[in-house]
């Protein structure tokens, strides 16, 4: 009976392990392969706490949990600003540096003898010390790390890491704050391992180096890919799996060093089947209407929404946005030489010119992406050069990318809801103390949302993956998207590329009457008939610099920058 | 003085070493963009093969080897072809084949200690020459290592400059759409990649096993090291994985001045983490952004 409950405290172990590398790597895309070492941390964490200290519960928790999370703040800041690969590097350095404090530095941690003796947890007079009573500690636990991943993962801050994972720049481009969220997922990552490690360390009462290698971290790892990634039942099946899994090995006699060997072998041939095979797990990441927090109904528009366009139709023509002689160089070559552009309210403004005359670099510029080496930047009249992207998109600047850059593996709603402005739900804090008043506004502004889809003519699609999307719908969802952010200069990097003229005739309006609301949209594009029906004014760039400002008629008509741009 | 130059003879010799893993994993890495973390224990595999033949059944240290270069090729090959090569063609994220090197790597690494058992093996009885230059001293393995780094790595850069196939490599490399596009047989390369640069990593396993033994665990720090030789180095150079393997070697060696043995993976991380707050393209890379 004891070895079932045993068991069953494993998998709750587990479960807590999978549940938070899966807010990582299945949530966020970060791949760090560090979360041993922040087990190993709570563990040790607790287990001086007890035996050195004699601090009573719940304080080696806490202080366990605290220190799991500044430290992962610590590491995280240099390694987040990198991706990909060198965060991979980073956080493997950082895991063999931590079996190396614990083996080095004996004094604290006991070195290769690790601490023995740890307390066992008591509640009221009954310790417990047996598989069956820890449960009673474990189950709660638990569940309550399980529901700290859940409310994180199925809130607006959990779409916007999806949204990281699909793609960096186009979150960032839509308001979201990158490294707050990374920092912030990274240390409740962290410390609900350490909530892990704590329970580990009362569990057996012993901690050692050896329970907390990379190994570990390969084996939460074929748990959270088994059960799926972004899906955290998934997680907590995969943890209960392979935890039960090798137990079966048992039953066949095998020396216990091979049987050990052998168990590392089948996660590993899991992981590699799994990946193979079907990889996306036992329980795929949540599409549809699944994904959704809040229910709406679909076929009713909601009359509020219907301020989208609600901007202030006075002043047409005042500037909104004016860069002065901006220039960028990307070692010896000059992509933008001397550029500047007024951008004005209810206008619509063109670029055009020919391939790397520097058109989408000035969009880089104008909107952070890039750091212009010198000129001016100002969003109506205040500078905002050095301005994180992000930030732009708060203060009214936002752009869409050439290469469209959608969440591809999140539905079309999801797409849009996720570049709505000011969501308290972008908060972590906000997400745990403030529930109702996230929720609600999450049902607004999924009303919202759908309205902006139902004005491109998408609703029918909301509930579809957008990599499902045909060209043309994944154009007008780049246009909604945009739209969504409630920015006031809009910049389109080729809007209407690739499309037939059906379609043409569908952006037209969309684009004309955003104009009419009173924004500031300016796009860049090759159709020089689709700048005629549109612009009001056209900037036309070649090496790097605009060779002539001018209404759409007038350029044309201009011999010189025709036989420029038809070379 | 005397140490101070000890430990720089030393850290050269290290650096050979990582110098040597950091292009075998770096060729692959950089070619393929995959991860190859079975890379590792495909270095232990060719160790233990190595000692299976020199110091199990008695052979010459050259059949040793040869066993060695063998088995890690048709595991590198068989790496490629068996889990990457399918993902590959699924157009799977980047991160999926890195996440099945990873369970590559707990396989291999683990087979390994089923078919040859776990514990240190050591071949014995080896003639080691021991040299005394003034104050300084190494063995002939020290020697080995540098002259095995040397000649691999000019033959691996004069086999990239001056054939097609090199050219092929190295054009794929800087831009993997574009080779396709030309017409370059990506899966040839890739083969050839994971062929050489397994390969290559038998070398130093085969040192490594002369020199202090064959363990289980030996991988991690292998492919860890090799990692973070082509990280330092800048991502997509192999001179730079050899100077970032080089670099890594001074560093640690020379860290051992001031600081305790048992902290040397603690300094080589500091170095990496040095290197990619301040020059994040690494020593030979390019800045993109």
């Amino acid at each position: 009976m004891d070895y079932l409950l045993h068991i069953l405290v494993m998998v709750c172990l587990y479960a807590i392990l999978a549940s938070s590398f899966n807010l990582l790597i299945g949530f966020a895309g970060l791949f760090a392969l560090s979360h041993a070492a922040f087990y190993a941390l709570g563990a040790y964490a607790a287990a001086i706490t007890t035996t050195s200290l004699g601090l009573p519960f719940p304080l080696p928790l806490l202080i366990a949990v605290v220190f799991a999370a500044v430290m992962s703040v610590l590491i995280a800041l240099p390694a987040l600003r990198v991706s990909g690969h060198y965060l991979v590097v980073i956080s493997l350095a950082l895991q063999m540096i931590v079996i190396e404090v614990i083996l080095n530095w004996t004094s604290l941690t006991g070195g290769t003898d690790g601490i023995s003796g740890i307390p066992a947890y008591t509640i009221g007079s009954l310790r417990l010390d047996s598989p069956g009573r820890f449960l009673l500690a474990a189950v709660p636990i638990t569940a309550l790390c399980f529901w700290i991943c859940w409310r994180l993962a199925h809130s607006p801050f959990g779409r916007a890491l999806r949204a990281m994972r699909e793609n960096e720049d186009a979150a960032e481009a839509v308001g979201k704050n990158i490294l707050y969220m990374k920092v912030s997922v990274f240390a409740v990552s962290a410390g609900l391992t350490a909530i892990a490690g704590v329970l580990f360390a009362r569990y057996f009462t012993y901690v050692g180096a050896q329970s907390f290698t990379i190994d570990e971290t390969i084996y939460v790892l074929a748990m959270v890919i088994l059960g799926g990634t972004a899906n955290l039942w998934g997680s907590v099946l995969g943890a209960a799996i392979l935890v039960i899994l090798p137990e079966l090995l048992k039953f066949v006699a095998l020396p216990v060093d091979i049987a050990d060997k052998l168990r590392l072998i089948i996660y590993g041939v899991i992981l590699i089947l799994i990946l193979r095979f079907r990889p996306e797990g036992l329980l795929p990441e949540p599409r549809g209407e699944k994904a959704m927090f809040v229910s709406i109904n679909a076929q009713e528009p909601v009359g509020a929404s219907n301020d989208l366009f609600a901007g202030s139709k006075d002043n047409v023509g005042e500037v909104i946005l004016e860069g002065r002689n901006l220039r960028k160089s990307f070692g010896g070559i000059t992509a933008v030489s001397d550029f500047s552009i007024i951008l004005k309210k209810g206008q619509i403004t063109g670029l055009i010119g020919p391939n790397g005359a520097g058109k989408t670099t000035a969009f880089n510029l104008l909107t952070g992406f890039l750091k212009p080496d010198s000129g001016e930047i100002a969003l109506r009249g205040k500078n905002i050069i050095g301005r994180r992207p992000h930030e732009l998109v708060g203060a009214g600047l936002a752009r869409s990318f050439q290469d469209l850059r959608l969440f591809t593996k999140m539905t079309v709603i999801e797409n849009v809801l996720v570049a709505l402005p000011n969501q308290s739900g972008d908060s972590l804090f906000r997400v745990f103390f403030k529930r109702r008043h996230v929720r609600e506004e999450e049902r607004e502004n999924a009303a919202r949302a759908m309205e902006i889809l139902r004005f491109v003519e998408l609703h029918d699609k909301a509930y579809e993956t957008a990599e499902n999307l045909s060209y043309a719908e994944e154009k007008l969802l780049v246009v909604a998207r945009l739209l969504a952010t409630g920015a006031e200069v809009l910049l389109f990097d080729e809007p209407m590329s690739g499309l037939d003229p059906t379609t043409l005739a569908e952006i037209f309006p969309v684009i004309r009457k955003l104009a009419e609301s009173g924004k500031a949209v300016c796009i860049i594009e090759h159709n020089l008939d689709v700048i005629k029906e549109l612009c009001d004014v056209v900037y036309f760039l070649d090496e790097g610099r605009a060779m002539a400002v001018a209404t759409p008629e007038e350029l044309m008509s201009n011999p010189e920058l025709a036989t420029r741009y038809f070379g | 003085m005397d140490l101070l130059l000890q430990l720089l003879v030393n850290g050269i010799i290290n650096g050979s070493h990582y110098a040597l893993l950091g292009i075998g994993f770096g060729l692959i890495f950089a070619t393929t963009r995959i991860v190859h973390f079975a890379y590792g224990p495909i270095f232990t595999f060719a160790a233990y093969v190595g000692w299976l033949l020199a110091g199990g059944l008695g052979l010459s240290v050259w059949v040793g080897l040869t066993g060695a270069v063998a088995t890690a090729l048709v595991l590198g090959l068989l790496s490629y072809l068996l889990i990457y090569r399918p993902l590959e063609l699924r157009n799977a994220p980047v991160l999926v084949p890195l996440i099945a090197s990873l369970g590559l790597y707990i396989v291999l690494e683990n087979l390994v200690g089923v078919i040859f058992g776990t514990g240190v093996r050591v071949v014995e009885h080896l003639d080691t020459q021991i040299f005394f230059v003034g104050p300084v001293f190494f063995t002939s393995l020290h020697v080995w290592q540098v002259i095995s780094f040397l000649v691999l790595g000019g033959a691996l850069s004069l086999y990239l400059r001056r054939t097609r196939i090199g050219k092929a490599i190295l054009a794929m490399t800087d831009n993997p759409e574009m080779a396709r596009i030309i017409g370059i047989d990506t899966l040839r390369v890739s083969l050839i990649v994971f062929a050489i640069g397994s390969m290559i990593s038998a070398v130093p396993a085969m040192l490594i096993l002369l020199k202090d033994g064959a363990s289980t665990h030996m991988g991690f720090a292998a492919v860890f090291l090799a990692f973070v030789a082509v990280v330092v180095g800048g991502v997509g150079s192999l001179k730079g994985a050899a100077a970032g393997g080089f670099l890594l070697g001074l560093v640690q060696s020379l860290g051992l001045w001031q600081i305790p043995t048992e902290w040397q993976n603690s300094i080589a991380f500091i170095v990496l983490f040095l290197m990619i707050l301040l020059r994040p393209e690494g020593l030979f890379g390019v800045r993109t952004r």
